[in-house]
């Protein structure tokens, strides 16, 4: 293998997240002598993707209680197999080989109208990545004071759905009708409702559309708020219905968010990665950094950084996440900032769950995911989210299904939450085999864990070189806030303007005509 | 993307991800040139830039058209991802045969090729650089000849026996080669018995690769992309690229 050492760069990076791996890769287009560098010896960071045996490896790593220097914790996989051996035999549905699977940390939507779509397509790594949509979104209703009565139906998100719709009467589809028109030019009728931002979301679809509280569920699961809805004001939810509603058909009929296949957002960091390669960034797995010393040279600050393995490079820019840098930049305030704890759990199931996945169009895609909002009987808890995805995701085997909930709970009292969910969940979807009339779907693996990201966080540029990107949020939809922190970060190391900031020209090279014939 | 309407040629015309894998310097690349562009680069640099190269292969019922991936130089640092290999249907393992030492690595992409890859990946093994032995060229048309230690007299800088490495190919079903880059000796073959060697059954038209294991909904799995490039808002692309 190549030594590193002596070694110069304009940029080291350190970790291979989304956030690094889309700002290696504009580096590496702007001339940059660009390491890029990861501890792990997978790529993806935060954002990563594992098969079984990846992800017993990441669980066992991460299933420490303490918060304080880690992203992930509290992590634990349940399994109902003591032997996940591949097969045929047997009646019970079983587990395929680990590396059937390929299970995200981060299941994101991401809506039509995002900024990282335009991104993936003006930086041309769009042409090695697959994008599917996501349908139907679906309430489980809790009808109180019983969590074991529910009901799952679909959420109109769109005119046809409104008046196909069965659960509405004339009167509530008429102001559903109304609502929705008005959410879509909501930011000119401020007269509406800037007098209400700060009121509870249910309320205003009360007294202001006169929407009653059976309706309410529905269109709170648009907004994707983790808060309970009692929580949710109205200035948080009508942006985040209209960019539902702004994204419905700008790829075809019937979806407005799409996912990437093959393992969520960190498909997309492997292809930005070996697009950076591609542009000359050079990639090392399994290295992390040991220590770094800062020095100013010809008045610009550098620094020499010792990697592990006692190999010293140099660079003028150091690049992370502000939990990668902080264990070896002395000197580094402690963490602040506010913290939000989520917990999560992915799920494979035993079956396709394919009434989850019904077409949502004439002609357009066949959906690969689904939305699940589960809100609690008590108002004032969070409801819990799940994301649905078909074999086609790439993620599981044929007939079996992927589903990644999630609540803003921590772990003591949100793994429950959670577990409980997916179970009503799957009490409530009938699957049939052609073989053997209705089979029940049941779990056969999951895993659960524990997310802190801080509140809010923005990329901070200081005048040592030293850059530090913020975590991912909590959301279940992608912030295009990520990208804006990368762009923000190539600018002061590139000093271009924000105009060219990933616009790359198809780079295919020889053959390229044949390419697309 | 291209699409299935355009195939109206006589011969079915299939695509195929082939993948590149050996260590660093022992030729890939410019086997790849030299099978695409018929040219080849002396002191070529480490790979960058050239990603993604394509070369139609015509056979006598049907035509192939390999998508050619080239690791970047990825390999440098072990640090390929996953999605390199996936879903691809052939990979070229390349060694260079004056260096013990790349046969070695070279086995070890075989064993990754096969957990990692598609069930059913035609993989060719191929040692390069046979220009470095001289009087290799012409005599290999014949293959592995009788004169052992003949041979090793004249070889000086060859340090793989043809006869060690075709027995490995052999033991584990792989396509064996030796090829020179830089006079184009084999290189053409090495293709066509690749092209030869997929099976008809994993061909499904211009959009085949990509399929993989999942080749058995290869129908179904084409209508749930979604195109970005459909796209009529200002989320659209801006470069016509994809036609």
């Amino acid at each position: 293998m190549e030594t590193l050492d002596r070694t110069e760069w304009d940029v080291v990076i350190v970790g291979t997240g989304l956030a690094q791996s889309l700002l290696a890769l504009s580096l590496s287009r702007s001339g940059k002598r660009v390491l890029h560098l990861d501890a792990n010896d997978y790529y993806g960071g935060e954002e990563a993707a594992f098969s079984l045996d990846e992800a017993r490896a990441w669980a066992a790593k991460h299933a420490a209680v303490d918060v304080s220097s880690s992203t992930h914790s509290h992590a634990a996989i349940t399994t109902k197999q003591d032997d996940p051996t591949p097969g045929e035999g047997g009646d019970r549905p079983r587990l395929a080989s680990s590396r059937a699977y390929s299970l995200t940390l981060s299941p994101h939507l991401i809506y039509a109208r995002s900024d990282l779509v335009s991104t993936v397509v003006s930086s041309q790594i769009h042409n090695q990545l697959d994008f599917q949509a996501v349908g139907s979104w679906f309430v489980l209703h809790p009808r109180p004071p019983a969590f074991s009565i529910t009901r799952l139906s679909r959420v109109p998100s769109g005119r046809e759905d409104v008046f196909s719709d069965t659960a509405l009467d004339l009167r509530a589809k008429r102001s559903l009708m109304k609502f929705l028109r008005f959410v879509g030019h909501y930011e000119e009728q401020g007269d509406v409702w800037e007098a209400e931002k700060e009121t509870p979301f249910p309320t205003f679809l009360e007294q202001k559309f006169a929407l009653p509280p059976s309706s309410h569920a529905p269109i709170l699961a648009l907004t994707l708020s983790q808060k309970p809805g009692s929580s949710t004001s109205t200035a948080v939810a009508l942006p985040r219905i209209a960019r539902h509603l702004r994204s419905l058909g700008v790829f075809g009929p019937g979806f407005s968010a799409v996912l990437p296949k093959w393992g969520g957002l960190a498909e997309i960091v492997q292809v930005a990665c070996r697009a950076c390669a591609v542009g000359g960034g050079v990639y090392v797995l399994n290295k992390g950094i040991r220590s770094v010393e800062k020095e100013r040279r010809d008045e610009e600050p550098s620094a020499h950084i010792q990697l592990d393995g006692g190999e010293n490079v140099s660079t003028r820019w150091l690049v992370g996440l502000d939990n990668d840098l902080r264990a070896v930049l002395q000197g580094r305030p402690a963490r602040a900032d506010e913290t939000v704890a989520t917990s999560r759990s992915i799920s494979i199931v035993s079956s396709p769950l394919a009434s989850l996945f019904p077409r949502t169009s004439e002609g357009g895609p066949i959906p690969a995911g689904a939305v699940i909002s589960v809100p609690s009987a008590n108002a004032d808890e969070p409801p819990v989210f799940v994301l649905a995805h078909t074999s086609e995701a790439g993620e599981c085997p044929m007939n079996q299904s992927v589903l990644y909930a999630s609540v803003a709970l921590p772990a003591e009292q949100g793994h429950e939450r959670l577990r409980q969910a997916v179970t009503v969940l799957l009490d409530n979807v009938t699957e049939r085999d052609p073989q053997e009339g209705q089979v029940k779907p049941e779990v056969l693996w999951e895993m659960a864990y524990q997310q802190t990201t801080p509140v809010s966080g923005d990329v901070q540029i200081g005048d040592d070189g030293v850059i530090t990107l913020p975590a991912m949020a909590q959301d279940l939809v992608f912030d295009d806030g990520v990208l804006g922190g990368v762009k923000q970060a190539w600018q002061c190391i590139t000093g271009e303007g924000p105009d060219v900031f990933m616009q790359f020209d198809a780079r295919e090279g020889v053959g390229d005509d044949e390419l697309n014939d | 993307m291209a699409d299935s309407t355009t195939a109206s040629a006589p011969k079915p015309s299939s695509s195929v991800k082939l993948v590149l894998l050996g260590e660093a310097a022992v030729g890939k690349s410019s086997l790849v040139l030299r099978f695409v562009n018929n040219d080849f680069q002396p002191n070529k640099e480490p790979t960058i830039g050239a990603a993604f190269l394509t070369q139609k292969c015509q056979l006598p019922n049907r035509i192939i058209k390999f998508e050619i991936w080239d690791t970047a130089g990825q390999e440098r640092f072990a640090s390929l991802a996953p999605m390199y290999y996936r879903n691809a249907q052939a990979a070229l393992v390349v060694y260079d045969i004056t260096k013990p030492s790349s046969l070695v690595k070279a086995k070890h992409w075989v064993a990754e090729l096969q957990r990692q890859a598609s069930p059913g990946i035609v993989i060719a093994l191929v040692g390069n650089k046979l220009d470095l032995c001289e009087d290799d060229g012409p005599e290999q048309d014949q293959q592995d000849g009788e004169g052992v230690d003949e041979q090793q007299e004249d070889e000086v800088a060859r340090k793989v026996s043809t006869e060690e490495a075709k027995a490995y190919a052999e033991e584990e079903s792989l396509l064996f080669f030796e090829t020179s880059a830089k006079t184009g000796h084999n290189v053409g073959e090495v293709f066509t018995a690749i092209a030869n060697g997929i099976p008809e059954a994993s061909l499904k038209g211009p959009k085949g690769a990509g399929a993989g294991t999942q080749s058995a909904i290869s129908a179904a799995q084409d209508s749930t992309r979604v195109n970005l490039n459909a796209g009529n808002g200002n989320a659209g692309p801006k470069e016509g690229c994809a036609c």
